[in-house]
């Protein structure tokens, strides 16, 4: 090791170290690039904003529920409100493609669908859209993993996947 | 011990300061020295540490089962909000100040801060700023809407009461002395550096602080300006954050961690200056590429600016926004990174010595990185998704915030304790300080990483049987209790240490930088007369250190002229911290009224002469 107190020989340890450090990096982004574009897998995006005030008169959410929109295609229109969900009980089959359309009534609620990377935010005035898939049947926990005030830890609902 | 430890003999025997200094209570009152100052801002944030501590056992012991209720909700949520606040605002922030205050002067060769009195009143604001945060609790109106503060979780119709008022009354009173800190330290590092002693020989804890003062001044204002609008919001109806009148809520977010996200940094930046500075002296080598260190730190500084919307991929920026974040995010890890490596090579092939104080360095490495790599799994969105305010993120940030920044000030303490005091801490008690850290730390927060990818998300009241995240909670709880140990053990140590420690010369570690070379303790003006420095190391090069040490261990006649007591700035600390408390009435006259004695007070210090009359200055 005493080697390796040469100056030449530090100066060849640092060059390994920013090539390593290199290619670490171009390696996440290129996975990350991949995951967003060859896999498809987006982020929560902010659909369309709508008047906080009058979120139950207005559709979709007049009507919070699961409906069928096409062959093996499902839409969750949820409300979050303090402190529950509704619906409480999701039911979908396994496999089809599903789409959660969700807003708020009063402060920041979030969706956090336990085992799954479904997770976003739920914001006063704008509208959430998220898709995903649930491969296999089983129950997962829907829980609000945005803190949201007293009743913060019994504001939770189920999705089950048939 | 070194050779130089014998000279020091004279001078030990003293707990604090020298013969004919005045040490009674008004004398600590009207204090502006540095080193007074230094040990107040460590005394109260120790006190502060425990009473953050206790609010985290009353949580764990909440979270021993699943579905208990030993405490009420609302009193879960005021206590982890008034946790995350404390230890942040309250502990590792002045505690980091504490060191910036002691050591800065005494490493460029400076007898104080640029501004002694403006020193003297960001301690009074912090302390009474601090017992107003805390006081909440005796109205039973302790702030309940988490450190974070979410719009519009704390307007005026979801937080009636006077809970968030004393939330964001007492951060923008707290925010007033980190600023004006901030403007202290960089002053005092651009003009007050000793002959010779060029930025680039300067030691890297003092350039941490330089860089992590440029965070203060320009971090701090964000997040006042965001709890001014706040304010506006829930006195005055204004709808900053209010959707339903236009307002955005994700506004308060991205103030919020605009200036959250420099924060980290700087929690973050003192300790690394601290263990730069130790791991060479029990290494007995130079820090491995010091000017690759210091760019470092500064890159960490520039693009901490540029990586604050990775707390908020949930919130659907989309996809361009995110993607940014992301990639900032990931390159910010390559300064961190850089530094890690560096301070290995130090330690490659040195004589390493197992101090506790280099305990806790090298503890901060291994503890620190763990920190570092669960970071940078959330800097990637996809991943982050599955972890955003789960209890994996609580067990990342605990790992960066107590494994790095705590560690590394605690390492400080135990490096530069002879220092202040010229005694010793007790070795064997700080090997049981550090083991039992590390221990009860890691049992605490490495079971969250598990229960937070198994869904427990966090600031949560209780949890679901059905989660199945029991054992990680109880494991995590056990941990707790005995990281509680090891802050008493702690304090034990100061207390005893203080008292009847093993006497320590000026440079009981035989280390390279300044403050090594004048007496321990220091005299209140530091310098019989300013060192001439001539390299990084002064003091480990024979001939630079006995020139050095002609003039720091001199026998003066007539002490240096050092500036005046001053009572003015606890009466305007008092002043402005009474004049914000007076915002929770709402009603615009008292406010108003409530200005009067801060002006009074400012003219006041204004008019004081700063020094001596007649000593020239």
């Amino acid at each position: 090791m005493a080697d390796s107190q040469h100056p030449l020989d530090a100066e060849r340890i640092e060059k390994v170290f920013l090539i390593i450090t290199a290619v670490m990096l171009l390696t996440f982004l290129g996975a990350l690039f991949y995951s967003a574009f060859g896999m498809g897998m987006h982020l929560p995006d902010r659909e369309e904003q709508i008047d906080v005030r009058e979120v139950r008169d207005t559709p979709p959410f007049d009507e919070p529920g699961v409906r069928q929109v096409g062959d093996n295609e499902y839409e969750v229109v949820l409300l979050g409100y303090a402190w529950a969900f509704q619906p409480r009980e999701i039911r979908v089959p396994a496999g089809a493609k599903v789409t959660f359309i969700a807003t708020t009534t009063d402060v920041i609620h979030g969706v956090h669908i336990e085992g799954t990377r479904m997770n976003f935010m739920l914001i006063p005035g704008q509208v959430a859209r998220v898709e995903g898939t649930f491969r296999e049947p089983g129950e997962h926990l829907m829980i609000c993993h945005e803190y949201c005030g007293a009743g913060h830890h019994i504001m939770y609902g189920r999705v089950i996947v048939e | 011990m070194s050779s130089v430890a014998t000279a020091g003999e004279k001078t030990a025997g003293h707990t604090l300061g020298h013969e004919g200094e005045d040490t009674g209570l008004w004398s600590w009152i009207t204090t502006v020295d540095h080193k007074r100052i230094a040990i107040m801002y460590f005394v109260t944030a120790t006190v502060f540490f425990f009473i953050g501590g206790i609010k985290a056992m009353i949580i764990r012991v909440q979270l021993w089962n699943p579905e208990q209720s030993l405490i009420s909700p609302e009193l879960y949520n005021q206590l982890f909000t008034m946790h995350g606040t404390t230890m942040i605002f309250l502990v590792a922030m002045p505690m980091a100040v504490a060191f910036f205050n002691y050591l800065v002067p005494l490493q460029i060769g400076a007898r104080d801060v640029a501004f002694p009195r403006l020193n003297a009143l960001s301690y009074w604001i912090f302390l009474f700023g601090g017992i107003y945060l805390t006081s909440s609790f005796l109205f039973q109106a302790a702030p309940h809407a988490a450190w974070t503060g979410y719009a519009t979780l704390t307007s005026a119709q979801y937080s009636p009461g006077f809970n968030t008022d004393f939330w964001f009354i007492g951060l923008s009173i707290l925010g007033i002395a980190s600023i004006a800190g901030g403007v202290n330290f960089i002053t005092t590092i651009v003009n007050m550096r000793a002959p010779g002693m060029k930025m680039m020989r300067m030691p890297l804890f003092t350039w941490m602080t330089f860089v992590t003062s440029f965070l203060l001044i320009t971090a701090i204002p964000i997040i006042s300006v965001a709890l001014i609008f706040l304010g506006f919001d829930r006195l005055f109806g204004a709808v900053f954050f209010d959707p339903s009148m236009g307002g955005d809520p994700v506004l308060w977010q991205h103030l919020f961690w605009l200036f959250g996200h420099p924060e980290v940094y700087i929690l973050i930046l003192p300790a690394f200056g601290v263990i730069s500075d130790v791991i060479p002296t029990f290494s007995r080598k130079p820090l491995f590429g010091y000017p690759i260190v210091v760019y470092a730190g500064i890159l960490i500084g520039f693009i901490g600016w540029g990586v604050w919307s990775h707390h908020m991929f949930t919130v659907g920026l989309g996809p361009i926004a995110d993607s940014f974040f992301v990639a900032a995010t990931m390159i910010i890890a390559i300064p961190t990174g850089v530094k890690i490596f560096n301070w290995i090579a130090t330690m490659w092939g040195g004589s390493v010595r197992f101090t506790t104080a280099m305990l806790f360095s090298v503890g901060l490495l291994a503890v620190f990185t763990v920190g570092g790599l669960s970071g940078i799994m959330h800097a990637s969105a996809p991943v982050n998704l599955q972890q955003h305010d789960t209890y994996f993120v609580v067990a990342h940030f605990h790992y960066v915030i107590v494994g790095g920044a705590m560690m590394g000030l605690w390492a400080g303490l135990y490096y530069w304790f002879p220092k202040v005091s010229g005694r010793f801490l007790n070795e064997t008690l700080g090997k049981w300080h550090f083991w039992t850290t590390m221990v009860g730390f890691n049992l605490t927060f490495f079971p969250m990483h598990f229960s937070g990818l198994f869904g427990m998300p966090r600031r949560i009241y209780t949890y679901s049987a059905d989660l199945n995240v029991d054992i990680y909670n109880q494991l995590a709880t056990i941990g707790a209790f005995i990281f509680a140990i090891s802050a008493v053990i702690m304090v034990w140590n100061i207390v005893k240490s203080w008292r009847s420690g093993e006497r320590a010369g000026p440079n009981p570690w035989d280390a390279p930088h300044l403050e090594w070379s004048i007496p321990s303790p220091p005299h209140h003006y530091n310098f019989p007369e300013l060192p001439t420095v001539q390299s990084r190391e002064p003091l480990w090069n024979d001939g630079e250190r006995e020139s050095i040490q002609a003039v720091t261990m001199k026998e003066v006649e007539t002490e240096p002229v050092m500036p005046n007591p001053s009572f003015w700035p606890i009466v305007l600390a008092f002043s402005i911290t009474l004049s914000w408390a007076l915002v929770m009435t709402g009603i615009w006259w008292v406010i108003a009224l409530g200005i009067i004695p801060v002006f009074v007070s400012t003219l006041m210090w204004a008019l004081e002469p700063a020094f001596p009359e007649g000593s020239g200055h």
